[in-house]
């Protein structure tokens, strides 16, 4: 059983939009449904709408694999039942993976050695992030359908892989050689003398789970207290 | 740069936050030095965006959770300074161009949020009419790219017409730098720093001095 090109061209696309219609409702359940319509086969499309609409959350790159195996197994002839139960435990697993790998890890590691190369050498560092992001995105969201359809209610078992579990170690050692890095390389022309204690009032505040509204909104007193007095 | 066009272009950027793609544009290191590219400044822009990149660094969309709209924080930051800057000192533009930019963060949070909560109505909309699923689902897209204009366009206006006095308090290049670094630091300590990860910190302090010193 193949998935073929054309098939795979209108699901990547779709994932691109997974997000488009967010509410608070159904979180990406509009998007999910337009990636898995684009996906199935003429016939089944009807019972698809009735069968997944509502609720749906997972990790934007992450969408992929629950498409790529969900797809399968409507080729297969799978019980709606089935998929469902499927689909609800995917979701989070792979949620929970995402946005420790995504969001916690690569993004802001890449960002914050972009950060440094751009501000030291310019237009490098924001080409750098973009590519380097990129590459890690983009494998996620087109190897994500090919692996969902091929290994089908097995996918769940990739998030014990090593593009998952090795990739987050690889990123946290860069984040926190950049963090080292930032301390040295854009402070040392500034004063410690104000640069350690707001640091350690900052990292309080993250600690101490402040939301970043708050966090936000100190910041923004602090800039008018600094430059008043 | 007209200031309808800035915001049509800074509106059209802010999709990349969610509602299509994700492919990082949007983040404040990349919409900068785009900004600072359209007002031919390049290096002012990555400079701006870098700094405004490393307060937004810890702004993590997990869940249904929205944190301040570090995207828009960006785009807002970096365009009001160069609109600031054409007939005011640069102490001065930066200093409003920030407050504009964390404010705008929080608006744009705000906005989000009521965003979302209109497409729940086009949700409604899919449920009544079935047939219509495509066009209701990327009728998110102009939800999306009217509230991103929404509050674009009047921070714009007003940074255009804003001339500030010489005996206003400005920010300078260094001051904001602190600031930043000092925001960026705890969020790398925070989101990176672990017993087996703080040998690569420690390495990164000796790398800088390293280069600082060749």
């Amino acid at each position: 059983m193949r998935l073929g090109f054309t098939r795979f061209v209108k699901i990547f696309f779709s994932s691109l939009f997974i997000q488009t219609s967010w509410s608070f409702l159904t979180i990406q359940g509009m998007g999910f449904l337009v990636n898995l319509i684009n996906g199935v086969k003429n016939d089944k499309k009807g019972s698809i709408i009735k069968a997944h609409k509502g609720y749906f959350n997972t990790h934007p790159y992450m969408v992929s694999y629950i498409t790529g195996a969900t797809i399968r197994a409507y080729d297969e002839g799978d019980t709606i039942e089935e998929i469902r139960h499927f689909i609800t435990i995917a979701q989070k697993s792979f949620a929970s993976k995402g946005d420790l790998l995504f969001w916690q890890t690569i993004r802001p590691a890449l960002l914050l050695i972009s950060v440094i190369i751009g501000i030291k050498y310019g237009i490098i560092g924001p080409i750098l992030f973009l590519i380097s992001y990129n590459i890690f995105h983009l494998y996620h969201r087109t190897k994500g359908i090919t692996d969902g359809y091929n290994k089908k209610w097995d996918v769940i078992y990739l998030l014990k892989s090593r593009r998952f579990t090795a990739v987050q170690h690889v990123f946290e050692i860069i984040g926190s050689f950049s963090t080292g890095l930032l301390f040295t390389l854009l402070a040392i022309k500034i004063s410690y003398l104000l640069l350690i204690p707001l640091t350690m009032l900052f990292i309080a505040l993250i600690a101490k789970r402040y939301s970043a509204v708050l966090i936000i909104l100190a910041l923004l007193l602090l800039v008018i207290i600094i430059v008043l007095v | 740069m007209n200031v309808f066009l800035i915001s049509l272009i800074g509106a059209a950027i802010i999709l990349d936050k969610y509602a299509f793609g994700e492919f990082g544009f949007s983040q404040p290191l990349i919409s900068g030095t785009i900004i600072g590219a359209i007002f031919g400044n390049v290096t002012f822009g990555i400079f701006l965006g870098a700094l405004l990149q490393l307060i937004f660094l810890g702004g993590l969309p997990i869940g249904s959770e929205i944190p301040p709209d570090g995207q828009a924080a960006g785009i807002i930051g970096c365009t009001s300074f160069f609109i600031l800057a054409k007939v005011n000192s640069l102490e001065h533009a930066l200093f409003l161009a920030i407050i504009f930019a964390l404010s705008g963060g929080l608006i744009g949070g705000t906005m989000e949020i009521h965003a979302r909560r209109f497409n729940e109505k086009l949700y409604y909309l899919f449920a009544k009419r079935e047939e219509f699923l495509f066009p209701i689902h990327f009728a998110g897209l102009v939800t999306a790219y009217i509230r991103g204009l929404c509050l674009l366009l009047p921070i714009f206006i007003i940074s255009s017409i804003l001339i500030i006095p010489d005996a206003f308090p400005g920010l300078s290049k260094e001051l904001l730098t602190i600031i930043s670094v000092s925001i960026g630091l705890a969020n790398g300590i925070y989101l990176f720093i672990k017993k087996t990860t703080m040998v690569y910190l420690i390495i990164g302090v000796v790398c800088g001095l390293v280069l600082l010193a060749l």
